[in-house]
């Protein structure tokens, strides 16, 4: 379980250097600790897939990543260098870019107001509108999504799918160092998430570091190279993807609940444990 | 355009199936011809010459017009103004009429502007009345003990910055609606005035001092300066709101305000800045009431934070923000003040005011909400 094994699914340039370490990351909302202690690094060149209950804390831990929260104590380093976050705008001068869980789109907005939304295009002190138009279109259609009616449009007319799409195609165009992704791919078809999964992939391959937050077990074993599972604002395993079944991951989730309970895991039927942790 | 049509006639669900599609492929060929970028934030973004797609899709110039926001209420006041003409056999109309209803719609624009744009950003001045008559209190009292009125203007603004920082400060600090925040201190300022003052009200006429005449003398006929103000201060406001980057940010998070805050928007800043320009704006238009009268009152302007709320959402400002638009809050404005005057010269009680008023707001918003639905898709 220890050493990665490399089969032809799996195969992809070597790990790169650590870039992202989170270490001690605690946070507290009022009386709820949202995260206790956490520790994660990410390298360069590889997808992380971050799995847990819902509630378990993944969302604050992403938006931690980005600078849309605070960390309540703990550090952040980048290149072994401290740094703070002290807004999106930090992390993403770092080089991070995110797709949140909302997808981070104002409906009421157009979608090339949506794509430069936070680092606008200006002429001088005003607002570039037509460069800001012409570069989202020239981006939408490299990233195959041309014939989306019109940039001038809202958001709130595009279906899900679309929305996914925009969302994730502004991060890859500004994309510097590391991917965030926060399940990036629930609202999604099967076939849509094969291409969300595409994307991921060559990312990594272009040596970005890629954090996905996924709730379906099976889709994180096909596109993450190591697991981190959260349970209860913990990090209760973090470990490389060896093809461990969809039940071994399903365990390191249910372990932690069954240790709280006071459970052996043998105590328990299998059954049972996958009717609780697979949707 | 061939594109676009294409994507439309697919529907929704088809359309986004195709894209996604393409774009693991599409962002392949696109790492093999590039190298990984570079830059600040967007510096990655390639664009070869690629037309912008039109801005609301397809259709002639003036199907796009109608399907402006402000549209519907550039109409509805067309329709008052040919009514009022007509029912008014001919002075509603005149130039003379016209510098009056602007003149007097003045104080409530300026008002209207600050009121207008906090709402895109997602937020109420309930405070505006108690603000304007404050601020104005104090700089009547002081250009009335042989201050120069520069200094009352002064500390007029000062005051109404002040106000609006408060607001912006207990609503975006101590996370409190700012509906409550504001009615908050729409009862402190209230008393405030009354305890200072008593009651009374300070005239400061003759002799009319030069500011003052700038600030709401007379230009014209019926016309005075203040219309000027006002709409050189819409203009400015509108410019920021429209084009610049401030303004973007406003629409963003009276949209959206996670989304804004994600995507790395100063939201905090930004929306106190809202508040302090809602404020100042809300005082200078006392300044501007108290250079029109040559005197101040504390009930002077208590009944602006409705007409200003009023004036905005006919305008088409939507009350949950993120929508909105100058040209509409001035349309907004000038509609109130056209049904004022124009009932007082056909001859109706002006006890009908407030109906008319009332009756519009509703016509407004659900003509508003139906032009929405057709430009922005159904969920607006
Ligand atoms: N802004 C917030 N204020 C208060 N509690 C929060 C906030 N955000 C998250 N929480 C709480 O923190 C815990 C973790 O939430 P979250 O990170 O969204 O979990 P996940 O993404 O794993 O489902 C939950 O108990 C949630 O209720
Ligand atoms: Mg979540």
């Amino acid at each position: 379980m220890s050493a990665p094994t490399t089969n032809d699914e799996q195969e992809h340039a070597a790990r790169g250097p650590l870039w992202l370490e989170a270490r001690s990351i605690t946070k507290q909302f009022g009386a709820v600790i949202a995260l206790s202690d956490v520790d994660v690094s990410f390298s360069l060149g590889e997808v992380v897939g971050l799995i847990g209950d819902n509630g378990s804390g993944k969302s604050t831990f992403v938006k931690i990543l980005s600078g849309v929260y605070q960390a309540s104590s703990g550090s952040l380093l980048v290149e072994g260098k401290p740094v703070r976050f002290h807004s999106a705008a930090d992390a993403r001068a770092m080089g991070v870019e995110t797709v949140h869980q909302d997808l981070g789109l104002v409906d009421s907005m157009s979608i090339a107001r949506n794509f430069f939304l936070g680092a606008e295009r200006r002429k001088g002190p005003f607002l570039d509108l037509k460069r800001m138009e012409r570069e989202t279109s020239a981006m939408l259609r490299e990233i195959g999504l041309g014939n989306l009616r019109a940039i001038g449009q809202d958001v709130s007319r595009l279906s899900g799918g679309e929305r996914q799409a925009i969302s994730i195609g502004r991060a890859v165009a500004f994309q510097r160092k590391m991917l965030i992704l926060d399940e990036p791919t629930s609202a999604l078809s099967i076939q849509e998430t094969e291409k969300v999964f595409e994307f991921m992939r060559a990312a990594r391959d272009r040596g970005l570091a890629v954090l996905a937050v996924m709730h379906n077990l099976t889709q994180v074993r096909d596109v993450a190279d190591r697991f981190v599972v959260f349970y209860h604002g913990r990090k209760i395993a973090d470990i490389v993807n060896t093809g461990q079944s969809e039940q071994d991951l399903a365990h390191y989730i249910i372990e932690g609940k069954l240790a709280e309970m006071g459970i052996e895991r043998e105590q328990v039927d299998m059954g049972v444990i996958r009717a609780i942790t697979t949707e | 355009m061939c594109e676009a049509a294409e994507g439309s006639t697919t529907g929704n669900r088809g359309s986004s199936e195709v894209s996604l599609r393409t774009m693991g492929s599409g962002f392949r060929s696109r790492e093999a011809s590039s190298a990984p970028t570079s830059g600040g934030p967007g510096g990655g973004v390639v664009a070869p010459e690629a037309p912008a797609l039109s801005r609301w899709g397809s259709g002639s110039p003036l199907t796009r017009l109608v399907r402006q926001r402000e549209f519907g209420i550039i109409a509805v006041g067309v329709v008052l103004f040919a009514v009022f003409s007509l029912a008014s056999s001919g002075t509603f109309d005149s130039f003379q009429t016209w510098g009056g209803i602007g003149s007097s719609a003045a104080e409530l624009g300026i008002v209207s502007v600050g009121v207008g744009f906090l709402m895109i950003s997602g937020e109420f001045d309930l405070s505006v009345g108690a603000n304007f008559a404050f601020a104005a209190l104090v700089m009547a009292t002081m250009v009335h003990d042989g201050y120069p009125p520069i200094e009352g203007l002064l500390v007029d603004l000062g005051i109404g910055i002040g106000i609006g920082l408060l607001n912006g400060i207990v609503t975006v600090f101590l996370n409190i609606p700012s509906f409550i925040a504001t009615l908050g201190t729409y009862f402190l300022w209230s008393a405030v005035v009354l305890i200072v003052t008593g009651g009374t009200t300070i005239t400061i006429l003759p002799p009319t001092p030069t500011l003052l005449n700038v600030l709401g003398g007379f230009i014209g006929d019926q016309m005075r300066s203040e219309i000027l103000w006002w709409l050189g201060i819409a203009l400015v406001v509108g410019v920021v709101l429209h084009r610049t980057v401030t303004g973007n940010w406003i629409y963003a998070i009276g949209g959206k305000r996670m989304a804004a805050r994600e995507a790395g928007v100063a939201v905090a800043r930004t929306r106190v800045l809202a508040f302090v320009l809602c404020g100042m704006l809300a005082a200078f238009a006392g300044a501007v009431q108290l250079a029109h009268l040559g005197s101040m009152s504390a009930g002077y302007g208590s009944a602006y934070q409705l007409e200003a709320i009023a004036a905005s959402v006919v305008g088409g400002c939507a009350l949950t923000g993120g929508r909105g638009s100058m040209v509409g809050i001035v349309v907004g404005t000038v509609i109130l003040q056209m049904l004022a005057s124009g009932l007082i010269l056909s001859g109706v009680s002006p006890y009908w005011y407030q109906a008319v008023v009332g009756i519009i707001i509703i016509v407004a918003v659900a003509m508003h909400t139906r032009i929405g639905a057709v430009v922005h898709g159904a969920e607006s």
